[in-house]
């Protein structure tokens, strides 16, 4: 950017250069200094040189020694000692401005065109940005290079600021409650305060919580050959605890905790082939798929709202077993127990009992996921896929956080299973996979973004048939079918690259992989 | 920052026979049948040899008015597939507003880039792209990915959000005061961020707290979900919120109903209807809809309504009132996106949109990545309503007036908020940037910025 030769404001002829700023707006702008840059073009631009701006006391009585930053001061206090002394009158011709600009080569304001107006200014900003920190507040520890800011600073610290134990400061409440709400800090706090017995399971569910991770270990090794398919790069590691969490809402994220360590651990430990890394995270989460599958369809006691919780979590155990009878990665009964604490909200009444529930379910015939899988179970599925866009997503199985199973609509909808490939963007989103059924465009290149390898899925004949259900590579079946057990494996990709161990990947993950049909998109984090 | 208006203005107009200076000190050959100034193919070449005309200073007349010319004659050019005139003023956009510039300069980026992105959709202007495609990029791209804490602390830059949060949370409690068991209905775009404070209200409450239950919309997996984007899911969210609601000893139940605007929310509204039957009049329904209604099709989105006799925002208003919610929140941004042609949209948004970028520039430095994801977000918001159309097209804002004539059209008479609710909002306000303000307007609330109408909070209950 060049400075304006020309004395006159105004627009040059070069296009390139960007019109001036514009003054600031005149009241209410609240203390706003002008802003830095573009000064008065006819000012003088003076270039002092760091130890110069740094110097404190550059005035010093021959007398006393006693150094003043102004010359006008050491005048005055010579006046004190009898001194002869001269006070320099302001010159009467006109005061050419002056602006300084900064020694720091590399910094902004070290070009003529960005010069600050004043030399306190230049002064304070050497100081703030390329001095020595000098000063420190004793309360917080932060460190000013300039007193002045020190001293601001130290009216304001720890004045009804609202700190969290993170270590973030708050002046306002409700940013303080709303980031307390979401900060991990809080589940550690929680973890530390959480009763042990609230109701038998939570303690049979914390030990428990530790005992998969190690199991998953060995595991590894075992179902790469099943898995062909590249799983989806879609979120963290253990995904396992999300999956369980999902299906009640969980009071103490604790296993999510516990579980950072020896998930990626694990993922790192796997075969570059990423079919390793998922299978761990495909465990539970098949397990707990199964399991919630399962439960849906024989166990709609379970199914039932948000309070019940806790009949829920004995039945599937069994089930899983027997369905996931073929694999060996399925840890059942670890996986059913690793349910974790539950949230204990005193149940208000079910919206509907278990036996409608049942007649609903059998009516519908299909559950959310995939119907192929019923199918190889037996069920009778009908068409279920076109149903509609608008009966929406399926909410089936994913309604365990609040208990809530997706109750069947009333109008004799089947269960919207997500089948539709319209809503291929949602599906593919929700399965955190690029499958590349004919979507139309899907979520703005979504699935690329996702997958990174869609062109996999296209080349695959897809046919990863684990539980022999007999599934057809085209279509929304296909990916359906498929995708029960693709999602939990997706799910695991991106942890090994992922080390961030926070709560969120964790919810990434599980979201990604817990329900393949419900999740979107924004749940499986970008690589 | 200067404020036009849409009278105050009359810039040069771009005759076809005739070079015209636009105070720039350029000249834009429009239509004329001479070889133009430049190569044609190339957009990021040499810039034309300017000629000096007798220069019109039109002093700051030069941004905002100006730029707002230029858009709307280059949208009139994409509609007029008229790729020429098209990549001309492209190009003079282009080098007068640089997205690193004043807030005027990086508001008419903002269009650009939107315009850009409408081009490229567009006959015989998607050539027009390749060459433009290297100075500006789709907003679409930049959208941030929160993370719950990130989302947390970003929500509070401004009162756009925090505004409706307090009133709404407010106009909740006086709503459900007696119910032992509230169920809100969390129709919002911001994933939550007003739960914490709520809970803290309930949990505060002199009768004790009630049970809460949330029903949250994930409208996520759309085509078009509107920012911010959660890079978490609603599973591990409402872990935290359930967790959160305990640690001040409010039982707390969760669920997510995945739903689209598209079809007016009916799996949600499904979803509900069915809960609602068991009802024993201990629970009270609340609607909390903050910036999310205005994704649903109105009339003028003609394509996408069921009905052509009705319209799904009507349907889902008409749906809401039927499950007879104890209160409906409704907080919008007080402007109208909904005209049917570009230009018209163009001229509204551009009216609206200076205010977050206005409102950044104050508190926000250049540097600071909250600012490019916020500006990323209202990018992607002026690219929706400029460039997309029908199902993609989600930001269909409509003003206060409208909604209010919606919701008694629906069935439902406002509910005023208190002075202590006002009191609490003002509050709010003085922490933030001078240029914040509140008013009444009936029986709602209005946040200003500069005085101009921003967000709008509305209480409804059944008549």
């Amino acid at each position: 950017m060049e400075v304006e030769t020309s004395s006159e404001r105004g627009v040059s002829s070069s296009a390139a250069a960007p019109p001036p700023q514009l003054p600031p707006p005149g009241p209410p702008a609240k203390k706003k200094r002008a802003l830095p840059g573009m000064p008065d073009p006819d000012a003088e631009v003076i270039a002092l040189s760091p130890k110069t701006l740094m110097a404190t006391n550059r005035f010093v009585c021959e007398i006393c020694s006693k150094g003043f930053q102004r010359d006008q001061n050491l005048q005055l206090h010579r006046r004190g000692h009898n001194l002869p002394w001269k006070l320099r009158q302001r010159s009467g011709k006109e005061v050419r401005k002056r602006v300084y600009v900064c020694p720091e080569p590399t910094c902004v304001h070290h070009d003529r065109s960005r010069a600050l107006g004043d030399l306190t200014g230049i002064k304070k900003h050497f100081c703030r940005k390329h001095g020595e920190k000098k000063w420190k507040c004793e309360k917080c520890a932060k460190k000013y290079a300039v007193q002045s800011d020190w001293k601001a600073h130290a009216k304001t610290c720890g004045s009804r600021e609202y700190r969290c134990d993170c270590g973030t400061l708050f002046s306002r409440r409700d940013s303080f409650i709303t980031h307390r709400a979401f900060c991990d800090a809080l589940a550690e706090d929680a973890k530390a305060r959480a009763p042990p017995a609230e109701d038998g399971t939570s303690a049979a569910g914390a030990p428990l919580a530790l005992p998969p991770p190690p199991q998953q270990a060995p595991l590894l090794a075992a179902p790469v050959p099943l898995q062909q398919l590249p799983p989806p790069p879609a979120p963290a590691p253990a995904p396992q605890q999300e999956d369980n969490q999902e299906r009640e809402i969980v009071a103490a994220p604790d296993p999510v905790v516990q579980y950072t360590p020896p998930a990626p651990a694990q993922m790192m430990q796997s075969p570059p082939s990423v079919n390793g890394a998922n299978v761990s995270a495909s465990t539970s989460s098949v397990s707990a798929n199964s399991q919630s599958l399962l439960g849906s369809m024989f166990a709609p006691s379970s199914v039932a709202q948000a309070p019940q919780y806790h009949p829920e979590r004995a039945k599937p155990a069994p089930l899983c077993l027997a369905t996931d009878a073929s694999s060996s990665l399925f840890s059942a009964p670890a996986s059913a127990d690793r349910q974790q604490h539950l949230a204990p909200p005193p149940s208000p009444s079910p919206h509907m009992s278990a036996t409608a529930l049942l007649q609903k379910a059998a009516q519908m015939g299909a559950t959310s996921s995939s119907s192929s899988f019923l199918r190889g179970l037996g069920l009778d599925v009908s068409s279920s896929s076109q149903a509609s866009t608008s009966s929406g997503q399926p909410q089936q199985l994913h309604g365990h956080q609040g208990g809530a199973m997706q109750v069947p609509f009333s109008d004799g909808l089947q269960w919207p299973p997500r089948m539709e490939p319209e809503p291929a963007p949602m599906m593919s989103a929700g399965l955190g996979l690029a499958l590349p059924y004919d979507s139309t465009g899907g979520p703005a290149g979504f699935p690329e973004l996702i997958m990174g390898q869609s062109s996999m899925f296209s080349g695959k004949p897809a046919t990863v048939d684990f539980l022999g259900l007999g599934m057809s590579p085209t279509g929304a079946t296909a990916s359906r079918g498929f995708s029960v057990f693709m999602q939990p494996m997706g799910g695991a990709v991106g942890m090994a690259g992922s080390g961030t161990g926070a709560a969120e990947t964790f919810g990434a993950a599980r979201g990604t992989q817990s329900k393949p049909w419900e999740r979107n998109p924004s749940s499986s984090p970008i690589l | 920052m200067m404020q036009f208006t849409h009278a105050a203005v009359t810039a040069p107009p771009l005759h076809p026979n005739g070079a015209h200076g636009l105070g720039l000190g350029l000249f834009l050959d429009v239509g004329a049948p001479r070889a133009r100034p430049w190569p044609a193919g190339g957009f990021a070449s040499t810039p034309p040899p300017l000629q000096t005309s007798s220069k019109i200073s039109l002093g700051n007349l030069n941004s905002a008015g100006c730029m707002e010319q230029l858009l709307v004659h280059c949208a009139n050019a994409i509609e007029a597939n008229d790729a020429t005139l098209t990549q001309q003023i492209l190009w003079v956009l282009n080098n007068i507003a640089p997205a690193d510039g004043d807030s005027n300069q990086r508001l008419t980026a903002a269009f650009l880039c939107a315009l850009v992105t409408r081009a490229s959709r567009t006959g015989a202007c998607k050539a027009v792209t390749a060459a433009v495609a290297a100075a500006v990029e789709s907003a679409a791209l930049h959208v941030h990915r929160f993370t719950a804490v990130e989302l947390a602390s970003f929500v509070d830059l401004t009162p756009w959000h925090r505004f409706g949060y307090m009133a709404a949370n407010a106009a909740i409690l006086d709503a459900v005061e007696g119910f032992p068991v509230v169920h809100v209905v969390d129709l919002s775009t911001t994933h939550c961020m007003q739960i914490p404070t709520l809970i803290d209200m309930l949990a505060s409450r002199a009768e004790g707290p009630p049970i809460l239950r949330l029903t949250v919309a994930d409208v996520a997996s759309c085509s078009s979900a509107p920012p911010p984007v959660l890079d978490m899911s609603y599973d591990e969210l409402g872990a935290k919120l359930v967790n959160f609601a305990r640690s001040r000893n409010v039982s707390m139940d969760f669920r997510v109903v995945p739903t689209s605007p598209v079809d007016a929310f009916s799996s949600l509204v499904d979803q509900l209807r069915v809960q609602q039957l068991v009802l024993d009049g201990t629970e009270a329904l609340v609607f909390n809809c903050h910036m999310l209604l205005h994704t649903v099709p109105d009339e003028t989105a003609g394509s996408v309504s069921l009905a052509q006799s009705v319209s799904l925002r009507t349907m889902l208003l008409k749906s809401l009132r039927a499950l007879e919610p104890a209160l409906v929140v409704v907080a919008e941004e007080d402007a109208d996106f909904t005209a049917g042609d570009v230009v018209g949209r163009l001229r509204a948004a551009f009216n609206f949109m200076w205010i977050p970028y206005d409102a950044v520039d104050t508190f926000l430095p250049k540097g600071s990545e909250q600012r490019r994801w916020y500006e990323a977000e209202v990018g992607w918001k002026v690219e929706n309503v400029l460039a997309q159309e029908g199902v993609d097209r989600v930001e269909r804002q409509e003003d206060r007036t409208r909604w209010g004539q919606r919701m008694r059209g629906a069935g439902f008479r406002p509910v005023a908020f208190g002075e202590e609710a006002a009191g609490e909002v003002r509050t709010m306000l003085n922490e933030h940037a001078a240029g914040w303000g509140m008013k009444r307007e009936d029986d709602d609330l209005m946040l200003t910025w500069k005085g101009h109408n921003v967000v709008f909070a509305s209480a409804w209950a059944p008549s």
